[in-house]
């Protein structure tokens, strides 16, 4: 298996990925923290008047939303070059091509907990009472991190070949922003197409997030269910994809 | 799903495309390639966004492409230990039949098995980072060349020793002069200790000292009983270095046999 011999460069790669990313800006880590608390205040002074929430969480209702979304659309932009960018990686010696993905996504993945590890202080200085439910935190990151990995191996392999995807994939992650209950509650759905609504396993994730972390309450074994077939599903489509284009990577790059 | 990596049944051994009967018991030979071909497609008008296609297809124009075909029909076996030569004119095909012995090109047809880790030197310092330091650089090139943190920890005071870079070990690689950047790639691929050397007319690098440094290390090699497939146009030394050799012509073998025949046979058709 792949990950088991490559397990050194997968953790090299991505380790190397985190440094570059918070040693080039002047902030560092400092800034991809305040990224999403900057994100949150504009979003929470445009939005906190269109909806009328009864308590006063939606600062943290919000927040919760937009750090599990830039997992998605961090992990998925950035790794959407995992292959194209590393040339020498494919064209000049061999490596399973997948540890370039996954080394991309992981090193998101790695960001992401940082941000969600901030966030719990936040959660308890505004007063929430954090639950034994917290513990779910990891098994719904981990289904997640399933979801991002398959669609990053779709979106990298098909890269090769059509190099205006990003443009094209940044404008549904903005679609997908909107599409998934971020910025406003999902009860707001009309009745209709609710059943429809709750078929996107990003928005059953990001709920779940919630119950977790904001509400103290368990996520159902539904949903966690359905989120953990999503994932399996996107790895193995994701797989599939990847191993169907791989064979031509070298002369297409 | 096609997935070259699944079937380790032997440790070390590589297999490309299908498996090919028997050779991965014998252990006689280090590489075998048997009818291995590699077709191009050139694209008359080169499509490579969504954008290309739709408006393409708009306009009712159709995907259309050349076919060149780079190898045909290739077959030949190098035993362990052996230095085996590649020659021929410029694209007849030696860099397609590197890259796919690397693993890097898939072939369309045909059968490669490789038996041991191989050392594709097919460009130095693949993979290197210019914002990591020296040290970092040796650890990411060790593990693209599939070693444990433990390996490459017991190598990388060799390196550094090799390569007479001891002293800049903490400095970033953006820092290094060309000629410093090249000695470290060289050390680091070489004292990676693979089975297989696929050398692609690469040892002429560094100053006087560090190239029969190179020479004297390669020669060291061979002498452990390394298998090297050295690809060049120097018929000097592959006549002095190898011990059989492959003359390709148009993706052909042209010539195969002892490397002193073979060369001779090269400069006789090339005349």
């Amino acid at each position: 298996m792949w990950i088991v011999e490559y397990r050194e460069l997968i953790r090299i790669l991505t380790v190397s990925d985190l440094k570059v990313k918070y040693q080039s800006s002047v902030l560092g880590f400092l800034w991809s923290l305040l990224n999403p608390l900057l994100m949150m205040l504009v979003l929470y002074f445009v939005f906190s008047n269109v909806f009328k929430f009864e308590d006063d969480s939606f600062a943290l209702y919000l927040l919760i939303g937009i750090v599990a979304w830039r997992f998605l659309a961090n992990g998925t932009m950035t790794s959407i070059s995992a292959i194209v960018g590393r040339p020498s990686l494919v064209t000049k010696v061999y490596v399973p091509r997948q540890v370039l993905v996954l080394s991309t996504v992981l090193s998101s993945f790695v960001s992401s907990i940082l941000e969600f590890s901030v966030l719990i202080p936040l959660l308890i200085f505004f007063g929430v009472d954090l639950s034994i439910n917290v513990l779910f935190f990891p098994l719904i990151h981990l289904a997640f991190l399933g979801l991002v990995y398959g669609m990053s191996l779709v979106l990298s392999a098909l890269y090769v070949y059509y190099r205006d995807l990003n443009q094209i994939w940044d404008v549904l992650l903005q679609a997908g922003f909107f599409l998934s209950p971020i910025v406003y509650p999902a009860e707001i759905v009309p009745d209709k197409y609710q059943a429809a609504y709750m078929l996107n396993p990003v928005t059953v994730t990001i709920e779940m997030y919630r119950e977790a972390l904001l509400y103290a309450t368990t996520p159902s074994a539904a949903d966690l269910a359905f989120v953990a077939a999503a994932a399996g599903a996107a790895l193995l489509f994701g797989a599939a994809v990847f191993g169907r284009l791989e064979g031509r990577f070298a002369e297409e790059i | 799903m096609a997935s070259r990596l699944s079937l380790p049944a032997m440790p070390g051994v590589r297999q490309i495309g299908e498996i090919v009967n028997g050779t991965r018991g014998r252990g006689e030979e280090a590489v075998v390639v048997e009818n291995v071909s590699k077709r191009f497609r050139i694209p008359h008008e080169r499509k490579s966004t969504f954008y290309d296609h739709l408006f393409g297809l708009a306009r009712g124009g159709r995907y259309t492409y050349e076919v060149f075909s780079a190898l045909e029909e290739v077959s030949f076996s190098v035993r362990r230990g052996e230095t085996f030569g590649v020659i021929g004119p410029n694209g007849c095909g030696k860099s397609t039949l590197l890259k796919i012995l690397a693993g890097v090109l898939r072939p369309d047809g045909g059968r490669v098995a490789i038996a041991g880790k191989v050392a594709p030197f097919l460009e130095l310092g693949v993979g290197f980072h210019p914002e990591l330091t020296a040290i970092e650089n040796i650890r990411l090139y060790g593990a693209i060349m599939g070693l444990s943190r433990r390996e490459i920890e017991g190598k990388r005071e060799e390196i550094l020793e090799f390569a007479d870079l001891k002293r800049f070990e903490n400095m970033k690689l953006k820092n290094f002069s060309s000629g410093m950047y090249v000695k470290l790639a060289f050390a680091t691929a070489i004292e990676a200790n693979p089975d297989i050397l696929l050398v692609d007319e690469v040892l002429s690098v560094g100053d006087e000292a560090f190239q029969k440094k190179c020479a004297s290390k390669i020669e060291e090699i061979r002498r452990a009983g390394k298998t090297i497939v050295y690809v060049s146009h120097a018929l000097a030394s592959v006549r002095d270095l190898c011990d059989r050799c492959l003359f390709l012509e148009e993706g052909r073998i042209a010539a195969l046999g002892e490397a002193e025949e073979v060369v001779e046979e090269y400069l006789r058709r090339m005349g």
